[in-house]
């Protein structure tokens, strides 16, 4: 039975460097995934998608499993220097989030459960109205603000604000219904 | 907000999606540093967005950068020795400055006219450490990014000498379909190495679309070499890795929704046989 994420970030503190290649061969994809639809630049993606991991290897015990999930924790990080990185931000921005939990109930451990939770979150994408799924896009992959995506879309604040939060409660719902097991 | 608190989800989510601005941001920001109660929703709200990457196009991640991490995750152990000891000899960051206590002497409090232009003194002197200390953190990250960046351009300078040399290395020239973009493309592609050089240029994709360059093998589905997002009709240069011992028959460039698809779906833009 592989070893938990846990497991593998007690291993670490040991310092033991197959725990970080597992962990690696583990999470690498999702990070990569993300890194690459935000910065749309390869080397840059690799750049921080090592550096991210890099960090975890140096840090490990800033990563409490006790208390929020590993897999989100990365995706937080990685998206936070992204982010930092596309919008000329300071590199450093993205740190703050290292002290800070993300609970994230969804077993990601396995490639199947990820693949799992990538056709729910997909499908919940897919069934929003296009402005709304474009709104959510402009706001996660290009890190914009309420009133940057009505600049960019010409449309007016209130709609742009109506939009996001309709589809973060039309996301909220699906993922809930991950969770308890339903279709 | 109800008593400062936010009153639904969303408004964490927002504020986790970097989404509100000015006053809406500082009013979440002021209350959350003091509500444990909110900070938990926080938590739960940073993992419902976090679930968001997962609408992404799959990429798999790079086996270089695996080599690279273990080898500066060696680098650094081996060099961890030296440090160790030098951070040993240090303060311990946590060490408890002397308290001073009023109630000792006899003096009354004649010494507050002292303490006080002290007290300032070190309040200054602790700022401008702390503003030293974040320098050096930052030119610590620049470094490191340096680092890795020389170190990939050492990889690359060596792979591309190997493909040079390599004697089953394609080259291949990719032609631009009839009534599609401009362009002109080169490839080399080196199945075992799993090694794809590309050059060239190609006009910029409409908005909200991406070219996506396959490899197309003599049997089984297309792989995914990457997007290309080109801003200018400028002349690109890149090199990455592909799955190993895949043996192409032909490559493809084709027009995807932006991003990339995991498979082609749309219309082939250029394309050359081997």
């Amino acid at each position: 039975m592989p070893a938990t994420d846990a497991a593998l970030i007690q291993k670490i503190i040991a310092r033991d460097e197959s725990a970080l290649a597992a962990l690696y061969d583990r999470y690498a994809g999702m990070l990569s995934s993300v890194l690459n639809r935000i910065l749309r630049d390869t080397q840059a993606a690799e750049e921080i998608l090592q550096d991210v991991f890099y960090q975890l290897w140096c840090n490990p015990s800033r990563f409490d499993p006790a208390r929020g999930s590993l897999p989100g924790w990365l995706v937080v990080i990685a998206r936070n220097r992204a982010i930092s990185r596309l919008r000329r931000h300071n590199p450093a921005a993205g740190e703050e989030i290292l002290e800070n939990t993300v609970v994230m109930p969804f077993d990601l451990e396995s490639s199947a459960s990820q693949q799992q939770l990538l056709e729910r979150v997909k499908g919940a994408m897919e069934s929003l109205p296009a402005e709304q799924r474009a709104a959510i896009d402009l706001a996660y992959f290009s890190g914009m603000t309420h009133s940057e995506i009505a600049e960019r879309t010409g449309d007016p604040l209130g709609t742009v604000k109506t939009r996001l939060r309709s589809a973060l409660e039309t996301l909220k719902r699906s993922l809930q219904s991950t969770m308890s097991g339903n279709p | 907000m109800s008593n400062g608190h936010p009153t639904r989800e969303e408004d964490f989510d927002l504020y986790v999606l970097g989404a509100l601005d000015g006053d809406e941001k500082l009013a979440i920001e002021s209350h959350l540093a003091s509500c444990a109660d909110c900070a938990r929703k926080l938590a739960a709200a940073r993992g419902r967005v976090a679930a968001l990457s997962f609408s992404a196009p799959r990429v798999a991640p790079p086996a270089a950068v695996k080599e690279r991490l273990m080898r500066q995750v060696r680098a650094e152990a081996e060099g961890r020795g030296a440090e160790d000891r030098s951070i040993a000899e240090r303060p311990a960051r946590g060490e408890v400055t002397p308290r001073l206590d009023a109630s000792r002497g006899s003096g009354g409090r004649w010494w507050l006219p002292i303490l006080a232009p002290a007290c300032a003194v070190l309040l200054i002197a602790t700022l401008y450490l702390w503003r030293q200390n974040e320098q050096l953190a930052q030119q610590v990250n620049q470094f490191r990014s340096t680092m890795i960046a020389q170190q990939r351009e050492l990889d690359e300078t060596r792979s591309v000498a190997h493909m040079f040399e390599a004697r089953d290395t394609l080259k291949v020239s990719l032609a631009p379909m009839p009534g599609m973009a401009k362009g002109e493309v080169k490839v080399m592609y080196n199945s075992k190495m799993g090694m794809l050089m590309y050059d060239g240029w190609i006009e910029p994709p409409p908005e909200d679309k991406s070219y996506q360059l396959w490899v197309v093998p003599m049997e089984g589905k297309p792989v995914s070499v990457g997007v290309l997002n080109p801003a200018t009709s400028d002349s690109a240069h890149w090199m990455t890795k592909v799955p190993a011992g895949v043996e192409a028959k032909a490559f493809a460039v084709t027009l995807e929704p932006a991003g990339g698809m995991p498979q082609p779906t749309g219309p082939m833009v250029m394309e050359g046989s081997t």
